[in-house]
């Protein structure tokens, strides 16, 4: 904890204390620089919504060792369930590990309920040495000769300075924009995902879930769920409560009427959900924006001093497969953070100076992924694989397992008839696989 | 003038939930705010304070408290306390009352102390007029609308049913207030930086030279407080061997027609008394006696 008066100039502003703001302070705060770490919320985390699935343990590791020991995690994850939906049915890939790593330490991944975790998070920088100021929204940049030096918050005499200034404020980032790093989003790059979260008995989640202790499972949901929705849904294993949630792109919400709480209900109705949800009490709801289109949508990421990390910088993969935000927004962070260590070290802030970003995420691997599935939003977000595809496996899986006295279909006859009915072409299937391929295999 | 000004921290009504599973309250998930009435009070402090005047915010109560103090001192209090020991039980009113008037002592008497009439978890509205009775001064509670001319208060109270009285008491005194919301005003940039690591003295039992002893308070003690009951009412019934057509003209009617007067005459006094009180029980106006 430090003491600061409004009238000294900041080594580094950090903007937004979520995942990528408070892991950009701590590292800050532990090199021996001043920072101040401005968040809007009444208290870190009090925006954020509320349920989610950290993959990001071993870099929290890397600062904090045994980190998970003092952070108020729910679950580990040693399960992770992918299902295929039709209307009536679902496929699903259940994946169940007790790797070294998975269920031993530094645990792949926990379940964490934001306002709890941020909370902690932005309190570990705090520690370090960083000034965390609360309710205090960022309106503006301050300028001098082009370059930025500072913000403005909110308030009386609400400017204050800055030598670098790092961007951590979300989705949708307001400060990006203000200096033309970001340009408005298109309706079809962004997800709106709603969220709930639901109280139930541990003693019923672990047994409803097959779990013991602090495991944890992870659902993923593709297919009619969200109806000719773009999107997906997932649901997660807290402690004491369930965090379930659909995602759907924005622009096919609008374009198709549907209202986000309605899918909602529909995915808690679906006979493959409805019994694991069962019996269990709405604790909280909310609704938060995700950026959906990975690299193509990634801005630029420097100017004279400043930086933009996390959400804030398209750093969400949010592909199918994958949603991955938090780990993400704590290494673009730290690239962020050590960005500007180096800068105040040699006293230099200007763009040029600040280029060092670029690679401190490519040590990161920050870029590295989000250039290896640049392919996988576009792809994931198409007609046929959102809705088409997996009501074909799960609709074929209800064939292949159906007994009526008919004579039984061999797998290929099947998957022909299958094509028939779904109008579906050879060339696009191949076309297809090949998006698949590139999207996720190499 | 110096005014003091006493801070309660509450549950934030929008984070109290009941655990669905035990029924009880989630305590770990409520948090704290700054009790709506003492905070018109502290906005309307800073608003009177003339310019060699001074505002001291206080509070009784755990470690939590320490926020709205220092939301006070970025608003513009001159000077925090908090008043707190772990020999502390639950708050009550009265104890309440003992700790501030002490802690005033101790820091200086001011010449004014504005508390915000209820507080939105208890709600008693009593610490006012006890802390009065502790310090010996004037009150004057309910209070809508006041002003403070040449050392006296004239302030305008609201009585039951819409009445309203106006009073005037002479300073140093207390003020419960029962005036519409006021905001406080938000802080400066600087000024909530200033605040946010400001060391707030804490007055411990000991630094208040007060013992156990003197917080027992056996004059009054709260069992129970009770939601109010419907009062059971005596519902009209139309009289059943009367005919299906009568019962329904009876019922139309509302038992308007039915309802004949019935005069309680001679007799001594005692029983005329007790006629009435019968009729009166008769109809559920009075509760049933509780045999004992
Ligand atoms: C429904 C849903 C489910 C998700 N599930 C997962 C999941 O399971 N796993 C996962 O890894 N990711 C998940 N994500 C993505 C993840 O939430 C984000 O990628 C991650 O939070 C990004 O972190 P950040 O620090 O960049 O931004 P945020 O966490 O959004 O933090 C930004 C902070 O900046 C503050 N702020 C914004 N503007 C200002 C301003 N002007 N002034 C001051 N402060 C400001 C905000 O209050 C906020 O605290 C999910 C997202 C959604 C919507």
């Amino acid at each position: 904890m430090s003491v600061a008066t409004a009238s000294e100039v900041f080594d580094v502003i950090v903007v937004g204390a979520g995942p990528a703001g408070s892991t950009a302070a701590l590292l800050c705060a532990r090199a021996g620089l001043k920072v101040l770490l401005l968040e809007r919320g009444e208290y870190p985390g009090a925006k954020n919504v509320s349920g989610a699935a950290f993959y990001g343990s071993a870099i929290l590791n890397e600062l904090i060792p045994n980190w998970w020991e003092q952070a108020p995690v729910e679950r580990y994850i040693c399960r992770r369930d992918i299902a295929f939906m039709s209307s009536t049915t679902s496929v699903a890939l259940d994946f169940h590990c007790a790797a070294e790593g998975y269920t031993t330490p530094p645990y792949n991944g926990f379940i964490v309920l934001r306002p709890r975790f941020d909370r902690w998070l932005a309190a570990q920088a705090e520690a370090a040495g960083a000034f965390l100021l609360t309710s205090a929204v960022v309106d503006d940049v301050l300028r001098e000769n082009g370059r930025v030096v500072g913000v403005r918050v909110r308030r009386e005499q609400g400017e204050i300075r800055g030598k670098v200034v790092i961007a951590c404020d979300g989705v949708n980032s307001f400060l990006a924009k203000k200096v033309g790093l970001q340009r408005e989003f298109h309706a079809h790059e962004l997800s709106l995902g709603v969220k709930e979260v639901l109280g139930l008995d541990p003693a019923i989640i672990e047994d409803r879930f097959r779990l013991s202790g602090d495991e944890g499972i992870a659902y993923e949901y593709l297919g009619a769920i969200t109806e000719d929705v773009h999107g997906g849904a997932f649901l997660y294993t807290n402690r004491d409560s369930l965090s379930l949630g659909v995602i759907g792109q924005v622009s096919s919400l609008v374009e198709r009427r549907k209202r986000p709480y309605e899918l909602l209900e529909r995915f808690k109705a679906h006979p493959a959900v409805a019994p694991l949800v069962r019996g269990a009490k709405l604790r909280e709801y909310s609704a938060h924006l995700i950026p959906e289109s990975g690299w193509t949508m990634k801005p630029t990421l420097y100017t004279d001093g400043m930086l933009v990390a996390g959400d804030a910088a398209g750093f969400c993969l949010a592909a199918g497969l994958y949603l991955e935000g938090m780990n993400y927004a704590m290494q673009s962070g730290l690239a962020a953070a050590e960005t500007a260590i180096d800068a105040c070290r040699r006293e230099r802030y200007s763009a040029r100076a600040l280029s060092g970003y670029r690679k401190h995420l490519k040590q990161r691997n920050v870029s590295t992924d989000f250039r290896a599935y640049r392919h996988a939003p576009a792809f994931v977000n198409s007609a046929r694989l959102q809705n088409l595809y997996p009501e074909v496996v799960a609709s074929g899986m209800e064939q292949l397992f159906r007994v009526d006295g008919s004579a039984k279909r061999k797998i290929l006859p099947l998957a022909r008839q299958l094509m028939r009915q779904y109008q579906l072409k050879p060339g696009e299937l191949l076309r297809d696989g090949y998006q698949v391929v590139r999207a996720y295999l190499w | 003038m110096h005014i003091a000004v006493c801070l309660k921290h509450v549950p934030d009504p929008s984070t109290v939930e009941v655990d669905p599973l035990t029924g009880l309250l989630a305590e770990d998930r409520v948090l704290y705010m700054l009790n709506p009435a003492d905070e018109s009070a502290l906005e309307l402090a800073l608003r009177l304070r003339p310019a060699n005047g001074t505002v001291t915010a206080l509070s009784v109560g755990p470690i939590e408290a320490d926020a709205l103090l220092r939301e006070a001192l970025a608003a513009g209090v001159e000077r925090a306390a908090r008043v707190w020991d772990a020999e502390l039980g639950p708050l009550k009113p009265a104890l309440t009352s003992i700790l501030l008037a002490a802690t005033l002592r101790v820091i200086g008497l001011p010449d004014l102390v504005l508390c915000g009439g209820h507080s939105a978890d208890r709600g008693s509205g009593t610490v006012p007029a006890l802390l009065a009775e502790q310090l010996d001064w004037p009150a004057v509670t309910d209070v809508t609308r006041f002003e403070i001319t040449e050392g006296r208060a004239l302030a305008q109270r609201r009585l039951a049913r819409g009445a309203r009285a106006e009073s005037e008491v002479q300073l140093p005194a207390v003020l419960g207030l029962d005036t519409e919301r006021i905001r406080l005003r938000q802080a400066s940039l600087p000024k909530l930086m200033q605040a946010q690591h400001a060391p707030i003295p804490l007055y411990s039992l000991e630094a208040l030279d007060l013992s156990p002893q003197d917080l027992h308070f056996p004059a009054m003690t709260l069992h129970e407080v009770m939601p109010p009951r419907p009062r059971a009412r005596i519902m009209f019934a139309p009289d059943a061997t009367a005919s299906a057509q009568e019962r329904v003209a009876q019922i139309l009617s509302a038992g308007i027609a039915g309802k004949s007067g019935q005069k309680v005459e001679g007799g001594t006094p005692e029983q005329q008394a007790d006629a009435i009180i019968d009729f009166l029980r008769q109809h559920g106006f009075l509760e049933q006696r509780i045999a004992s």
